[in-house]
């Protein structure tokens, strides 16, 4: 195969857009003082709608995350400051909520934009604003809120709930009266002072409300179910280095993240007839993207409102249950943020990290709680606005320590910043703590364009590491500098370390052993965040991991030295990569981003690989690797649409192997669903993976050919794993919704792919008795 | 299956434009013509799909394709030049297209050089527009399929697994 870097890209690339005359997309003209079309009582109103139907994803303040832009300042108005209210508004109307498009009334909308024009600086008329009031908004907004006492909006509001609002556990774990989609709500109808309407009133007559399958949110909390487990075998240090051949014990099977398992009795020969030994219906609505456990014939099995549950893994009859809450913030499928991927064993305890922030040990053979901590020890953001620090990704337990990373780290201005941590798995001190930003002073700390330290945001770990014991290091993978677009986060051409980055670390210390940046100063939500998995070859030990570029790295895991890369699906980010040196050079008219300009980006932020981690088959050295094929077109960060990536014929997914020692492309197929698990290899040569559309499947390892798939009630989605009881060995998978890009951008692609909004489950699969 | 990811005369075309600074010999290419950039809000005007192949003597650049399956009435339909695979540019040539959600594209025209060199480069994109697709996007307005022409290359259907090389234009697809 020839390799080109250099890959193509003329010059001509800063000049597209301006050729293609489109003068609505001009430069913005800013602020212009006039009074807006709308008024007082709309922005009062607004800022009630805002708190229940936005601030959610968009926050309080409308700085937004993760996958929802902001909504004021600079990224909002050089967004939409050449679009019109009229814009705004349909935008709104038609695609908000998340999960609840079109479920806003027109008199919610309207207080909606007319608030977020308030605390864009737009001045108050006498005219009340309406679907079809079409001001341009760089003619009234500047992106700079009042100077007024700032009254921004607070996620839970007291009147007036406009969508669902669920109910939060009380302390002691006692119960409350339930909200759900149908029963609650009762926000205004229609323009004007019509009486306000029921979810159900508004439905009957005919107004597009919220999915049905907004289903009941938990009530009761705490222990439901105390177990009573005799003769458990504690987890040692020992087995998790060696792990037993039918269990499954942490994120990826082993320490090195294989995902891989060495039993053989289901195999590709017997494949075929694979039938379902049982199902277990898991709590519904929130995110669900689980990995299930299983060691001594138990299942643990971690569900949404942090509801942990221990299952006999032969029968599927439930041992205990201790639902941690809270209950998802509204029912229906969840954003990227409610999630947790991995849990951890060890001792006789299991270990929990709650996307709020929370660090439990369980007593693995009663659900009883041992002991709670937070990672940042319920630290609040200003104002009270919430408490800093989330934790999705899972944990990883090395020797007698609990390791987790870090979500919603921290907020521009503030002192708080996103780290990896240890804790003593017996009693919960904290041990350690690496901040994933270098900070002044620090080695990299010069990479930040001089920005002080309280503006150095980012790195998050959205996925739990792995460890090589020999020598003692942990990797993992950090996500990029936030806000995520360098234009908007000030960073200049700063490579914005440890941002980005794989980085190892000593294990019992935290101390920084090697950072290695994927790609300095990333600027398109395109991270390289995921899985790092350990493969050694003779004297040769090294990291393979790749990310939403989809270039798949071959790092040395015990220097950080580049060794390798391949591209796996087609990008048109970098007008240079150099697969010999790992460099990488940003467009012209990337690296010259601003926030009002249409950029397009191949892969999108569904990227190329996400969280749907690579197995490793070590029979064939092969990682086999879910891929995803499509892009974006952003204007700036307020704006997104997508498009099946060139080349692909409208396939968006495609699962590939590629051979570890010299990353040589091994087969191949695509399909038009992306796929939405991980990936378990085993001795049987086999790979099982499930899909967007319902699809679970086994193919032969050696060669990609589909030997058995079954359809499953709603997207197959979280980590596959495999186990024995009793000489018998199954195959485990979920099904479940919520989540962010992986789950968003194909919903947008993918009109003909009909999903129910419910269907979280845990399925066993086996050999016929 | 092994894949040849030029074909024979591609390779002979690749080895004359070297020689001779533009391609001599027939050379085929291929696209599928898919869905323009969409969201939640425009999903439902901005849809179909289709197919198109392109050849080159040396002085005639032919386009045919189909498209089918679009929310309304295809209104024009182009080839337009870009800077990279995947991103829009300014057009080109109008091509011949049916005033229907469903129909065929077709085109003749020569070629300078330098289109000659953006046509074996991965540079030409193909866009059809409909009635009812936005008209105020930059890379439209009504754009409502598009696709890059890369040269010929072997495709196998879904689900049906390729063994060793995949087709990747940064790969494939000559930079010069």
């Amino acid at each position: 195969m020839r390799k080109k870097t250099g890959f193509f890209l003329g010059a001509a690339a800063t000049i597209a857009l301006g050729a293609l005359g489109a003068t609505a997309f001009g430069p913005a003209a800013l602020g212009q003082g006039a009074a807006g079309p709308f008024t007082t009582a709309q922005v009062n109103d607004g800022r009630e709608a805002y708190a229940a139907a936005c601030a959610y994803c968009h926050l309080p303040d409308l700085t937004g995350t993760n996958d929802a832009p902001a909504l004021g300042g600079i990224a909002f108005v050089g967004a939409w400051g050449n679009r019109t209210t009229a814009q705004l508004f349909s935008k709104i109307h038609l695609t908000m909520p998340l999960g609840g498009a079109g479920s806003l009334s027109e008199k919610q909308t309207a207080d909606i934009v007319a608030y977020i024009l308030e605390r864009n600086g737009a001045k108050t008329g006498g005219t009340p604003l309406t679907a079809k009031t079409a001001v341009a908004i760089g003619s009234i907004a500047s992106g700079k809120p009042p100077a007024a006492a700032p009254r921004t909006a607070q996620a839970t509001p007291k009147p007036k709930p406009v969508a669902p609002v669920a109910t939060q556990p009380q302390s002691g774990g006692g119960t409350q009266a339930q909200t759900s989609g149908a029963q609650e709500s009762a926000p205004a109808s229609g323009a004007g002072n019509a009486p306000a309407q029921s979810l159900f009133q508004r439905a009957m007559a005919g107004t597009r409300v919220p999915d049905p399958g907004g289903f009941g949110l938990p009530t009761r909390f705490g222990l439901i179910h105390e177990g009573n487990i005799q003769n458990y075998q504690p987890v040692t240090d020992d087995m998790l280095r060696n792990p037993p051949d039918g269990s499954w014990l942490m994120y990826r099977r082993n320490y090195q993240g294989w995902s891989y398992s060495p039993l053989n009795q289901i195999n590709a020969e017997n494949v075929k007839s694979l039938t379902l030994k049982w199902m277990w219906s898991l709590p519904e609505n929130g995110t669900l993207e689980i990995t299930p456990l299983i060691h001594n014939g138990i299942l643990f099995i971690w569900g949404t409102s942090n509801t942990i549950q221990a299952l006999d893994a032969k029968s599927g009859e439930l041992l205990w249950e201790n639902r941690l809450g809270p209950a998802p913030r509204r029912p229906g499928p969840g954003p990227s943020t409610e999630e947790t991927r991995a849990m951890g064993l060890w001792g006789n305890n299991i270990y929990v990290n709650t996307p709020q922030g929370y660090l439990y040990a369980l007593d693995a053979r009663t659900g009883k709680e041992v002991w709670k901590t937070h990672i940042t020890d319920e630290k609040m953001f200003a104002n009270n606005s919430g408490m800093v620090g989330g934790s999705t990704g899972g944990v990883i337990i090395i020797n007698g320590r609990v390791l987790v990373g870090m979500t919603n780290c921290g907020r521009k201005g503030d002192d708080n910043h996103c780290y990896i941590s240890a804790y003593d798995a017996k009693t919960g001190k904290r041990d350690w703590k690496f901040v994933t930003v270098a900070l002044k002073g620090q080695k990299g700390g010069d990479t930040w364009n001089n920005l002080p330290d309280n503006e150095r945001k980012g790195g998050e770990t959205w996925i739990a590491g792995t460890y090589d014991p020999e020598s003692n290091t942990t990797y993992w993978g950090t996500a990029q500098a936030k806000p995520w677009r360098r234009d908007l986060r000030g960073s200049g051409d700063g490579a914005t370390e440890y941002a980005n980055s794989t980085v190892a670390l000593d294990a019992d210390t935290g101390k920084l052993k090697w950072t290695y940046n994927h790609a300095p100063g990333e600027t398109l939500d395109l991270d390289e965040v995921f899985e790092r998995v350990v493969v050694t070859h003779g004297n040769q030990k090294s990291l393979l991991t790749i990310g939403k570029p989809g270039i798949l790295w071959k790092i040395d895991a015990n220097t950080g030295k580049f060794l390798a890369a391949k591209q796996t699906v087609f990008q048109n980010v970098y007008e240079n990569f150099d697969d010999k040196t790992g460099k990488v050079v940003y467009r012209k008219d990337i690296h010259n981003q601003k926030v009002s300009d249409w950029l397009a980006s191949c892969p999108g932020p569904q990227g190329g690989h996400d969280w749907q981690a690579t197995s490793y088959h070590q029979p064939t050295d092969a990682l086999i690797i879910p891929l995803s094929q499509s892009c974006v077109f952003m204007l700036g960060n307020g704006s997104q649409t997508y498009y099946e990536m060139p080349g692909t014929n409208g396939n968006n997914g495609r699962l590939s192997a590629y051979r570890a020692r010299d990353l040589k492309p091994l087969w191949s197929f695509q399909q038009r669903s992306p796929f939405l698990t991980g990936v378990v290899s085993t001795a049987g040569n086999l790979a099982f993976v499930g899909d967007f559309d319902r699809v679970f499947r086994a193919v032969d390892a050696r060669n990609g050919n589909t030997l058995w798939k079954t359809r499953l009630g709603t997207t197959v989605q979280g980590y596959p794993v495999s186990f024995s009881v009793d000489g018998k060995q199954y195959i485990a998978v979920t099904t479940g919704l919520g989540g962010g890009s992986p789950q968003n951008k194909p919903a947008t692609l993918l009109r003909e792919v009909k999903r129910p909004a419910n269907g979280y489950n845990l399925f066993v699969f086996g050999l016929p008795d | 299956m092994v894949f040849k990811p030029f074909a024979p005369a591609l390779l002979a075309a690749l080895a004359a434009s070297l020689f001779f600074g533009a391609p001599a010999l027939a050379a085929d290419y291929q696209t599928d013509l898919s869905p323009m950039p969409l969201d939640d809000e425009t999903k439902f005007v901005i849809g179909g799909r289709g197919d198109a192949t392109a050849s080159y003597d040396g002085k005639t650049f032919v386009v045919k394709g189909d498209f089918r399956d679009m929310p309304s009435n295809a209104i024009s339909a182009h080839v337009f030049t870009s800077p990279i695979a995947g991103m829009p540019g300014p057009k080109l040539f109008d091509l011949e297209v049916t005033k229907s959600t469903s129909g065929t594209i077709s085109g003749s025209f020569s070629l300078t050089a330098a289109q000659a060199q953006m046509l074996r480069t991965g540079k030409l994109y193909i866009q059809i527009n409909s009635e009812k697709a936005p008209a105020e996007y930059p890379w439209g307005p009504k754009g409502t399929l598009w696709g890059w022409l890369f040269p010929a290359y072997e495709t196998v259907g879904p689900n049906i697994p390729q063994q060793d090389h995949w087709f990747l234009p940064q790969y494939d697809v000559p930079s010069r």
